[in-house]
């Protein structure tokens, strides 16, 4: 180990040869100190990264920088910014003017459509025009608003013979992702969070609807508009979904019996490909096989029998073919008026809008569109010749990731047609009158079906179900309430994404890990079980793209010298050398040159001559030259490296210390671009700056930044076997810890604190990045790795005594009730009766003078909280008179809450509010404190969960020469067949760091060293392994081995036994079965199961399977009539009308009902019985 | 082989550094299990008081109450002649009183702009203590503010009723006098007890506690394996907390455990009345407990031993459920 400057802190990556970072350290801080400095500091002042080359030291500086302008949660951000302020101006656009069917002269055209700020329900928009509203998130959480903006438009309309102009106009309300740029929170600076209840570090992305927190989970689908080339069942096709804002439709080109057909919904029968190529105008045959095969006669030979479609069917030109497209087209329109179907005319209108939509027809000018079907023909050919050029559909480059932005446009498309059909039928309504009373004014209808558009939002958020009749769409589960079991849960939330395949079938592919996946998604986390690898998460540095505009691209494609494909023959665009350009999957142009366009191109792209989400790749099997602008996209930003030299030099990165410069200069100047899978996978990226070479073209920012923010809090993960690292991705969020900031001001259902949480002893960069730090879930524990008496095996734990009475695993669980107090139809309203109170009534001790229980009082069981009256009469009535003041006949029904858990809890605090629809509502939040207990579950962060097996007496513990005593004894047969290395180092680099006094890293692909931990050691006169000499507490002789003794940092689980704790001797039953009921929320009985009963059957013991499933279950006494087999009553037949012979059998209830169900269906089910203990 | 009666002879104890805060001494002459115990003793059966009984006048900051009291607990008391002190159970008192506790009073409210720390110097304690030191909160720090208990902000308060009881260690751990005691026999594993793993060199890969490594002798090299030899010198380091004087842990400790042993005795002879040290952790047969013995248990399940377990909780619950001040059966909260 060579020697150190004084306190240099734990070194990242490589050893401390070069110092030039060093240099920095005696920079002071630049005087505007923002959020993002500081953000910086830790890795800048307090310890100096030192690295064999200078750039490679701090360019993952660059990390934090993206961070801070991206943020965790961007994509979703950025995805609402984008329908709020682009694409719902698109929509409007698109469904401009409502005109009336009564009357031509009318209409009414939308000429701006705005998103305003959020406010109340019952704020008049008029006002926000002076002062804002003063609405926070906190209070829609809290009060169980939704957290929404009006949406205004501006309209002209006729009136009479006059135009007229309106503005700001509310046509509904819609809810606001938080800290997008219409929130609140928007530009407000970290310290004024506390001042709106929030919390600084809550990366937003989420709505608040009614009350509750629901994110639009991020959606895998196979990418729209791209040509996908697939081999199924033997038949080879390539197919393509088109999509645009009218229609969706999926075409095939597939290839059977080596013949090529086109097939579509709309169409009858597949249709020859030929015929679709002539009927689009190109009529010679010569031409089409040019198109389609170019001058390879290998392709020739396999397209040329396409041909013999043509003599068999006497199709030669455009207007057979037409005609013969025309016949097949399926009839969707009702036939009336006996029209005789035009073919010619039906075949153009569906080649052109329907077939292929996204490639648009101007003009009659197929050949574009001819172009893209000869393309996927030429596909298919090459797919067929080549199997190897099949593509991937789970490759990730052919997917495409749907956001909360286009979940919501799709929504609000729906419903604003919707909104507009109505408000049409309402115009029509009135129109129609021959004679009308005043002038006809179309706004006072603008509101008579106002709150559609608002409630169809709200509910589909709420709901999470997405059904567009228009799409077919029927989606359930799109949005999820945002868990908050702590900081981690919900940021692994947001960053979840969630597959559309099937969860039941069993098939690897979309299952496995794509490496193509590779710095986008995170590689271990993901659920175990039925979701195993469709539910991904992105990984810590990406972005996904919202759409960008085609035209300005297609321009530069042309500006660059590319020729424009429409005017090329087949001969050249097929031609050797030739490349074709796409723009989203469309051919547009053709060049020669593609490396230099490619080159070109980025360039201008590096330049900020358009957007940076733009991608550009050549795919050299298909001799193309691929550009996507289009949404969805996931891509990362790496550092570009040209010549063999990054761009980001030494000079650039003390700019960004500086704070002169931000992440976004970094993309303008070209130093750092952002990449897309495709593109990712045409380039050749290094990882670390040594590994440059001449082909060289990207450079890694972090390697670490493959994992995602979950899987980031593992120490050491590279050293761990891989499983465990899921596993901790699944623990971490079950983690007890702190919340948000806020997590005292809120009310939530069910919430989990821990009294004490640490900040990890051995950190990771993601860590600090993602403040989990700063909100912690988990103690630093000083564990021993010893057996110890045998109460700790199959992962038991065994815990120090002391330690649990002076706060390890100490939480809080918080549980809210809340009580709303009901408006009735007929006006009456449920009321806090307090004068109900009986000072007598033990049950009611606690209540106060307001008719709710006090804060700070223990409620256990049958207490009563809160004295509710409810009205006897809340049914609509004309007679009931309505003279009350309550609307009901004025008698009152005691209606009071009792407190029902059998564990007692305190009243944290009470919370009286109004909602949206003026109801009242009571939130009371009871709180509990848990210390640990025998079978709590703890976890550290490497996928070691176990239960505590014993707390052990503090003297009884083994201890070191200082007296130190562990907190946790932990059983060493945990490691062997998990093999979490990563375990063992963070307790090394967690020792060494805490008799150093420094904070030690184990960022993934970097860390602390083993070997520098192992010198700290020794220099503290410990052993260099990490192990200790302990002496039994309990004999005082010294342990004969040594033992692997120091901190590991524990996670406290949320699934505690006294939540668990369940017995019962006699209890409740089902109504229906008479069995005893389930669960432990209702006194459940314990149940038998099957695989018990086999064991019971198979050792013989009838007589206590008897007891078990019937007698102590639902046995039930009939009387049965030996002659018929049925079922008498009361010891009389009443089939055979006689009493004679009518026994009385015990049964299982259940076997009674079935025999009365089977009875209901007209089948006789007859009983047989003999002599128990028959003589004979 | 008399341990006692070895060459050195009678036991006796060296003071190698001792402080306000901490002793460090060997006894030689001595014998492994006796240590241990005498360890033990001192670790987890001294008595020292603690706030044990809070209640809660005013609380309007951020924390929850049990949080609050749990810190209180932990605070150290000074613990100076806690024999005056009655245990709360010997009392004949309903609750607490001036011969069985001691009462502190938390009483803070931030009235200004910044946010107010309440520590524990901010305790006040009753008057009418059986000596001068008993109760007073432990300070040490430079300052003399002593632990933070809670922050308060403006407009909140904090007002609690502290009470003060004797206890041990053995029943929450607010009661330990000492946090960690050091103990060590034969830093040089001449014993050969320990089977130290090492790669190369056994002494440069574990270092150890030269200083008393020097006391017990390095042995010389090709010394003989005495296969009979048994530890002899322990060597003990107690740090206080801070409610009682080191040296005191000790004494103390050493007073407990011979009255653990008289208890014992008296028991085998039964002429001696007392149960133990305090009716606690000695031993204990049915007879004696309350006299119900083996006969007809009276509600629920009881154990042979009559109901109590060691820590003095009912039947059937876990002995860390059950606390003095709870009442068995349930959680501590």
């Amino acid at each position: 180990m060579p020697p150190r400057p004084k306190k240099t802190g734990p070194t990242e990556i490589g050893d401390g040869a070069a110092k030039p970072a060093r240099k920095k350290k005696e920079h002071p801080a630049p005087a505007a100190k923002d959020d993002f400095s500081n953000l910086l500091e830790p890795f800048y002042y307090g310890k100096s990264l030192t690295d064999p080359i200078n750039t490679a030291t701090d360019k993952w500086n660059l990390l934090p920088a993206f961070l801070k302008v991206k943020g965790l949660v961007k994509q979703h951000i950025d995805s609402f910014n984008h329908f709020v302020d682009v694409e719902l101006k698109k929509i409007v656009e698109a469904n401009r003017v409502v005109h009336s069917d009564a009357d031509d002269k009318f209409f009414l055209r939308y000429t701006d459509i705005r998103v305003l700020k959020p406010n109340r329900i019952d704020e008049d928009i008029k006002d926000m025009k002076y002062k804002e509203s003063n609405i926070t998130p906190n209070e829609c959480r809290l009060r169980d608003l939704t957290y929404a903006a009006p949406i205004v438009v501006d309209i002209e309309y006729r009136r009479g013979n006059k135009m007229v102009r309106r503005k700001d106009i509310k046509i509904g309300r819609l809810p606001i992702m938080l800290r997008s740029n219409k929130c609140v929170l928007h530009g407000r600076a970290n310290r004024d969070m506390g001042l709106l209840n929030e919390c600084e570090i809550d990366p937003g992305g989420y709505f608040v609807v009614r009350g509750q927190e629901k994110v639009i989970l991020v959606q895998e689908q196979l990418s729209k508009n791209r040509v996908i080339v697939e081999s199924a069942k033997g038949i080879m096709q390539a197919s393509v979904t088109s999509s645009t804002h009218e229609r969706k439709s999926k075409t095939y080109v597939i290839l059977k019996k080596g013949r090529l057909y086109l097939r579509h919904n709309i169409l009858n029968e597949e249709i020859p490909i030929v015929f679709i190529l002539k009927a689009m105008g190109i009529q010679s045959d010569h031409e089409i096989i040019l198109l389609v095969a170019g001058e390879d006669t290998v392709y020739q030979d396999q397209f040329a029998p396409n041909f013999e479609a043509c003599t068999r069917e006497n199709v030669y030109t455009q207007q057979q073919a037409l005609d013969y497209i025309g016949s097949k087209i399926k009839m969707t329109r009702k036939p009336s008026g006996y029209q005789k179907r035009n073919y010619q005319h039906e075949a153009i209108e569906c080649l052109s809008t329907i077939v292929i939509t996204h490639v648009p027809v101007f003009g009659m000018n197929f050949r574009p569109k001819a172009l893209y079907v000869a393309f996927m023909a030429r596909r298919v050919l090459m797919a067929m010749h080549d199997p190897t050029l099949v593509d991937d559909r789970d490759y990730v480059g052919n997917k495409r990731l749907e956001l909360a932005g286009q979940m919501l446009s799709i929504l609000f498309e729906d419903h604003f047609k919707r909104f507009n059909h109505e408000f049409k039928v309402n115009i029509d309504k009135v129109l129609k009158k021959p004679n009308r009373a005043s002038e006809f004014d179309a706004y006072d209808h603008m509101h008579m079906h106002g709150n559609h558009l608002t409630m169809g939002i709200e509910r589909a958020l709420s709901t999470g179900n997405w059904n567009l009749k228009r799409f077919k769409m029927e989606r359930a589960g799109v949005t999820h309430l945002l868990s908050r079991l702590s900081y981690i849960s919900a940021i692994g939330m947001m960053t979840r994404i969630s597959s559309q395949f099937e969860k039941t079938r069993k098939v690897s592919g979309p299952r496995a890990l794509q490496p193509s996946q590779f710095g986008m998604l995170c590689p271990s986390d993901t659920p175990e079980g039925e979701a195993c690898g469709l539910v991904k998460n992105l990984a810590l540095m990406t972005h996904i793209t919202t759409e960008d505009e085609e035209d300005p691209v297609r321009k530069l494609v042309f500006i660059l010298g590319a020729e424009d494909i429409v005017s090329a023959s087949g001969y050249e665009i097929h031609g050797v050398g030739a490349y074709v350009v796409f723009v989203n999957g469309t051919p547009i142009a053709v060049t020669r040159t593609p490396k230099k366009f490619l080159t070109d191109f980025r360039r201008f792209r590096r330049i900020g001559r358009m957007s940076e989400f733009v991608s550009i790749y050549i795919n050299h099997h298909h001799n193309g030259v691929h550009i996507a602008t289009d949404e969805g996209r996931i891509c990362r930003p790496l550092i570009i490296v040209e010549r063999g030299r990054t761009k980001v030099t030494a000079r650039y990165l003390k700019a960004l210390r500086k704070g002169t410069m931000n992440f976004d200069d970094f993309l303008t100047r070209g130093l750092v671009e952002y990449v897309d899978v495709n593109e990712e996978n045409d380039s050749n990226i290094a990882v670390y700056e040594k590994d440059i070479n001449e082909h060289t073209t990207h450079l890694e920012i972090e390697p670490f930044t493959i994992l995602g923010a979950v899987a980031g809090l593992i120490p050491y993960p590279h050293h761990n076997q891989s499983p465990r690292n899921t596993y901790q991705c699944a623990m971490g969020k079950q983690a007890i810890g702190s919340i948000a900031y806020n997590q005292f001001t809120r009310i939530d259902t069910l919430l989990y604190l821990m009294v004490y949480p640490q900040k990890p002893l051995v950190s990771t960069r993601t860590i600090e990045l993602i403040k989990y730090d700063k909100l912690p879930a988990g103690q630093n524990a000083t564990v021993a790795v010893m057996s110890y008496s045998g109460y700790d095996i199959e992962d038991a734990l065994v815990l120090n005594k002391a330690s649990v009475d002076r706060g390890f695993g100490r939480c809080q669980v918080f549980k809210k009730i809340a009580v709303q107090l009901k408006n009735y139809a007929n006006g009456a309203s449920d009321m806090i009766n307090a004068s109900a109170r009986d000072p007598k009534n033990p049950n009611h001790l606690k209540i106060g003078g307001d008719g709710i229980v006090e804060v700070g009082m223990e409620l256990a069981k049958d207490d009563v909280y809160l004295l509710k009256s409810t009205p006897a009469n809340t049914s609509v009535s004309s007679f009931s008179g309505g003279a009350n003041a309550y609307g009901g006949s004025g008698e009152w029904r005691d209606s009071h809450s009792t407190y029902k858990l059998p564990d007692p809890s305190y009243v944290d605090k009470i919370m009286v509010a109004e909602n949206d629809n003026q109801t009242r509502i009571i939130k009371i939040q009871m709180r509990q404190t848990r210390r640990p207990e025998l079978g709590d579950k703890f976890s550290s962060r490497h996928g070691q969960k176990g239960v505590v097996g014993i707390i052990s007496p503090q003297a009884d513990m083994p201890f070191s020469d200082d007296g130190v005593t562990p907190d946790i004894i932990m059983n060493p047969h945990g490691f062997p067949s998990r093999m979490t290395v990563g375990k063992m180092m963070e307790l090394l680099s967690g020792k060494a760091g805490v008799l150093d006094g420094s904070q030690q890293y184990g960022t993934a692909f970097g860390g602390s060293k083993v070997e520098d931990m192992a010198t700290i050691l020794l220099s503290k006169g410990f052993s260099y392994s990490g192990k200790d000499y302990l002496t039994s507490g309990i004999t005082g002789e010294a342990l004969p081995s040594y033992v692997f003794f120091g901190p590991i940092y524990y996670q406290k689980l949320k699934h505690m036994v006294q939540d668990k704790l369940h017995s019962r001797a006699r209890g409740p039953r089902a109504t229906l079965t008479r069995q005893p009921t389930e669960g432990r929320s209702r006194d459940g009985g314990l149940r038998l199961g099957e695989m018990e009963r086999d064991c019971l059957i198979a050792y013989g013991a009838s007589q206590l399977l008897l007891e078990r499933l019937m007698v102590s279950s639902d046995a039930h006494e009939v009387d049965v009539c030996e002659r018929c087999g049925q079922m008498g009553y009361q010891g009389w037949c009443q089939g055979c009308k006689t009493g004679e012979g009518v026994s009385k059998i015990t049964m299982p209830y259940a076997a009674k009902l079935l025999l009365q169900e089977l009875a209901s269906m007209n089948v006789k089910v007859k009983l047989g019985l003999g002599e128990e203990f028959p003589s004979g | 082989m008399d341990p006692y009666d070895m060459e050195g002879g009678a036991i006796n104890v060296r003071f190698l550094n001792a402080d306000s805060t901490r002793a460090n001494f060997l006894i030689q002459n001595f014998d492994l299990a006796t240590a241990n115990s005498l360890r033990r003793v001192m670790l987890a059966e001294v008595p020292t008081i603690a706030i044990d009984v809070v209640e809660v006048l005013d609380n309007t900051s951020v924390l929850a109450d049990e949080f609050i009291c749990h810190r209180l607990g932990l605070i150290p008391l000074n613990s100076t002649n806690v024999d005056d002190l009655l245990a709360s159970r010997d009392c004949d008192c309903d609750g607490y009183c001036e011969l069985c506790s001691v009462v502190l009073m938390l009483d803070a409210k931030c009235t200004g702009n910044d946010i107010m720390k309440v520590y524990a110097r901010d305790l006040v304690v009753s008057e009418g203590r059986p000596n001068e030191e008993i109760g007073l909160p432990v300070i040490t720090d430079p300052d003399g503010l002593g632990s933070i208990i809670v922050k308060l902000r403006r407009g909140q308060s904090i007002k609690m009723k502290c009470v003060a009881k004797k206890g041990i260690a053995k029943e929450h751990a607010k009661w330990a006098p000492s946090a960690a005691i050091g103990f060590e026999y034969d830093p040089n594993n001449k014993l050969r007890h320990l089977d130290y793993w090492f790669e190369e060199d056994p002494i440069k890969e574990w270092p150890k506690n030269e200083e008393n490594a020097n006391i017990d002798g390095i042995p010389q090299e090709g010394e003989p394996f005495d296969y009979d030899a048994v530890p002899t010198r322990f060597f003990f380091d107690v740090e206080t907390v801070g409610g009682l004087e080191p040296d005191q842990i000790v004494l103390q400790g050493i007073k407990v455990l011979q009255r653990k042993l008289a208890g014992i005795i008296g028991d085998l002879t039964g002429t001696e009345e007392t149960n133990g040290v305090d009716g606690y952790g000695g031993g204990q047969s049915p007879q004696m407990n309350g006299g119900q013995g083996y006969g007809a248990p009276e509600q629920g399940y009881t154990t042979p031993y009559g109901n109590t377990s060691t820590w003095g909780g009912g039947g059937g619950t876990t002995p860390y459920g059950a606390t003095p001040y709870g009442g068995g059966g349930g959680n501590p909260w």
